[in-house]
């Protein structure tokens, strides 16, 4: 049996030093922590207080931002790790966060977002923020996803 | 939740994934210019059949797909994007 997927565990409840034998026989003491057995989140993912967060962040970083092909991409980088950021603060526990962040010029362009997914219904969620200004909208989208 | 890993390493193969996606916009847009009405029904169809290949692979991964149109007169620039997320 070549590899183990270790459990984190949340409880604080020491590993477990076992000893186990692989193929090539040789002993190597493996660490294995115990089941804690919970199939829910702790902190379970509030997407209001994500989606004000957000929407902050947005505000206050794009308030007297112009369009300038030059900058928009590091910008966009910027508010995006601002974003998850603040998400992993927020502490809800056991979620992968994905942060989409979209600056769009206005300049007779339209454009149209469309996303799908595959995931666990009832603890899966995404929230969208928007602002916009005379010379562009900026979209950020942020996908949480449960995982134990 | 021990899991015994297979025998076969699942991993996210980005080639793989590139090619279904190309697939995917290929059978729906193809070479048409824009056209408004349309535009709609084509991102959701290129986002569901691009997912519903990815689910064949039947990899342990939840999807997330989501695609980008942006039009301008005749032209389009579609993004699709993909995440998969390991359980």
């Amino acid at each position: 049996m070549k590899g183990r997927r270790l459990l984190s565990n949340y409880e604080g409840l020491p590993p477990i030093k076992e000893e186990c034998c692989d193929d090539s026989s040789e002993t190597t003491a493996e660490v294995k922590y115990l089941n804690t057995n919970r199939l829910e989140p702790c902190n379970k993912f509030q997407d209001c207080l994500i989606r004000d967060k957000a929407q902050a962040i947005l505000t206050n970083k794009l308030q007297h931002a112009k369009y300038d092909a030059a900058s928009s991409p590091s910008l966009c980088a910027s508010i995006s790790e601002e974003i998850l950021t603040a998400a992993k603060e927020m502490g809800f526990d056991r979620y992968k966060y994905m942060v989409t962040v979209l600056i769009v010029e206005k300049a007779g362009q339209a454009v149209n977002v469309v996303s799908r997914w595959v995931w666990d219904v009832q603890r899966d969620t995404w929230i969208s923020a928007k602002y916009e200004t005379d010379t562009f909208i900026a979209l950020a989208l942020i996908m949480a996803c449960y995982y134990d | 939740m021990d899991d015994f890993q297979a025998g076969e390493e699942t991993s996210f193969v980005v080639d793989e994934v590139s090619n279904i996606i190309k697939e995917a916009i290929e059978s729906a847009i193809g070479g048409n210019v824009y056209q408004h009405n349309k535009v709609n029904q084509w991102t959701t169809s290129v986002v569901e059949q691009s997912l519903s290949q990815l689910t064949k692979l039947g990899k342990p991964f939840k999807y997330i797909g989501t695609c980008t149109v942006r039009w301008e007169n005749k032209t389009m620039y579609c993004i699709v994007s993909a995440f998969g997320l390991a359980i």
